[in-house]
């Protein structure tokens, strides 16, 4: 290998650790075979996953994780779709402007947009609650779902439902039968990503929910009373499920873009 | 022509201030394969796109089969369309594909799917019917786009470029099963491209456009050898432009003063006008002018290459200084730097006004 070439591999294999050093160090101390998740590893057990799936209030944070995100991404992956195709198809004079001030929320902090729905639920009296965490995770996600569907709406796309117009649909059936489903793997990948961006979201959870909370937000608690290998299962399970995800909605975008 | 399938009249398409149609009359017979052939910009798609309603005419209207469409949406209008990057479904098997038209006019399944299997035998995919369209080749799908637009019996099938993407050979066989298909079927066809071999090997009538207006409409033979304008002479194949005068005229035979000779040719043209001569490179005649030719001198042979078919020679005539195309048969010797004879046939000249 050329000098050139080791460094370059020295500098990869650095960068790698630095990203996935307390990662590891994270899923690693879940199999602790101890009472504190810190070094030295003590022997691999599964006694801590064994605690996590009989914490009745991890399960239930979880349960309403699983609800809060499939809802809120549902409806987020639903309406982005929506904005992008009649953005994309009705093209009216000023579609940029529209298509940023769409996208803007995405460069706020998840702390201002929290704050903003607790002041403005306060305001119009709606109490704190999952209800009030999912709309949150609509208003974090739209933008991005809607990113993704129109990213995808090009001007062959345009021409295949034209196609279908051609054949005597109408612009219902050619939605319905020609765009969602030819769509579908996008709008799949976008539901996907809204989920696993809600799924472990801590700061808008935090703040908008009271009695019933979702997992981040259990884990947050739990923190108060030091650190636990079993908080690192929880947390394992949380990246694992973020993890496989990701790897889900890479093959559907790929799977997307060979049928493009 | 008895009743027109196709008529347009007086259709302007313009753009703010940009006017990419102006003010079109055209009238396509039942049965017709019409070529709107034109180079980028010329309008002819957006013809095309008007007749099929995804274009809505800033004037004039456009009917089909006696009834004005102008005012119809596309899925309305009795026409079908295959599109330049054919726009097929992709999530749907090549059987549901070329169905989909059928689905929409509620035709039962069985129904369809007997149909769709018959025209996939049609264009040559007899047993293609299960496969998605992933998985076929470009001229395939070419031919599942085809399939599906003929499978709804549109009273005109419209063709957006559809050769395009293909390459030489296989656009060649193309070519020649559209002509096949459009005849067995008896449906009128009106195809735009930008390629003069294509609108000639396949078309009944040509319509030759530019900068949104129509230059030339005739059969292929007739565009090609007696062009009506400059225009046309120059973008269907080479030809050799001649500037001149008419110096004397007859009510039939035109004689006109050029740089390199002067030509008598049967045309009617007022003495004084500024025309232009057109010849076609193939028709000029190696050799001293014989009975019923008109003689162009002698030249020099500045550059010659071999095309397979025919040698293509560049002949510096001796007067004036101009260049002549010659298009000679592709066994003959034809030395670089030889002087040789030219002349013509008055009938191949084609005199062009204005």
């Amino acid at each position: 290998m050329r000098p050139r070439h080791v460094l370059i591999a020295v500098y990869v294999a650095a960068a790698a650790v630095f990203i996935f050093l307390p990662v590891v160090m994270l899923v690693l101390y879940s199999f602790q075979d101890g009472l504190v998740p810190v070094p030295p590893f003590r022997g691999f057990s599964l006694r801590w996953y064994e605690k996590v799936f009989a914490n009745r209030k991890l399960l239930e944070a979880m349960g309403n994780s699983v609800v809060v995100g499939g809802l809120s991404s549902a409806v987020a992956a639903s309406l982005g779709f929506l904005a992008a195709y009649g953005l994309a198809r009705s093209r009216p004079r000023r579609a940029d402007a529209i298509q940023y001030a769409l996208m803007a929320p995405i460069t706020v902090s998840y702390l201002i947009i929290g704050m903003g729905l607790l002041i403005t639920f306060n305001g119009a009296g709606i109490d704190r609650s999952l209800v009030a965490v999912g709309i949150g995770h609509v208003v974090i996600n739209l933008p991005l779902c809607f990113a993704i569907a129109y990213s995808q709406l090009g001007e062959h796309q345009a021409n295949v439902e034209r196609a279908a117009q051609d054949l005597g649909a109408s612009d219902l059936q050619a939605l319905l039968l020609i765009t969602v489903p030819m769509l579908w793997p996008t709008i799949l990948a976008a539901f996907f990503i809204a989920f696993t961006l809600s799924w472990d979201e801590f700061v808008i959870a935090f703040l908008l929910s009271k009695f019933d909370v979702t997992l981040p937000v259990v884990i947050w608690n739990m923190l108060h009373a030091g650190l636990s290998p079993e908080l690192n299962a929880a947390g394992t399970l949380v990246f694992t499920t973020s993890i496989a995800l990701v790897i889900l909605v890479e093959l559907l975008l790929a799977r997307g873009n060979r049928r493009g | 022509m008895a009743e027109p399938l196709v008529r347009l009249s007086g259709v302007v398409k313009r753009y703010g201030e940009t006017v990419a149609v102006e003010r079109i009359d055209l009238d396509i017979g039942a049965g017709e394969f019409v070529v709107l052939l034109g180079p980028s910009g010329s309008g002819k798609t957006t013809v095309l796109s008007m007749i099929g309603g995804f274009t809505a005419p800033s004037e004039g209207r456009i009917f089909i089969g006696g009834e004005d469409v102008t005012d119809l949406p596309p899925a309305r209008r009795p026409k079908a369309t295959v599109f330049q990057d054919y726009a097929l479904f992709p999530h749907m098997s090549v059987r549901n594909n070329v169905g989909f038209g059928l689905a929409m006019r509620k035709v039962a399944k069985a129904e369809r799917d007997a149909r769709a299997d018959a025209m996939l035998k049609l264009v040559g995919l007899d047993g293609f019917g299960d496969r998605g369209i992933h998985q076929l080749s470009g001229g395939q799908r070419q031919r599942v786009a085809l399939a599906r637009a003929i499978a709804v019996e549109p009273k005109v099938l419209l063709l957006d470029e559809p050769l395009g993407a293909l390459d030489l050979a296989l656009r060649r066989q193309m070519q020649e099963e559209l002509v096949h298909i459009q005849k067995r079927l008896g449906t009128t066809f009106v195809h735009v491209t930008h390629d003069q071999e294509e609108a000639m090997s396949i078309a009944d009538r040509i319509v030759v456009m530019r900068a949104g207006r129509i230059e030339d409409v005739g059969a292929p033979a007739r565009v090609y050898l007696q062009p009506a304008t400059l225009f046309t002479a120059t973008f269907m194949g080479e030809s050799n432009i001649l500037p001149g005068e008419v110096v004397e005229a007859t009510s039939s035979v035109a004689w006109v003063k050029t740089a390199i000779a002067t030509l008598a040719v049967p045309a009617q043209a007022a003495i004084g006008t500024r025309v232009n001569l057109s010849i076609r490179p193939e028709q000029l005649v190696i050799g001293r002018a014989a009975e019923g030719t008109e003689d162009l001198g002698t030249g020099r042979v500045s550059e010659t290459s071999f095309q397979g078919t025919h040698l293509r020679a560049r002949v510096a005539m001796q007067a004036g200084g101009g260049e002549l195309l010659l298009r000679a048969p592709a066994t003959l010797d034809l030395a670089v730097r030889g002087t040789i004879q030219l002349s013509v046939r008055p009938v191949d000249v084609v005199l062009l006004k204005g």
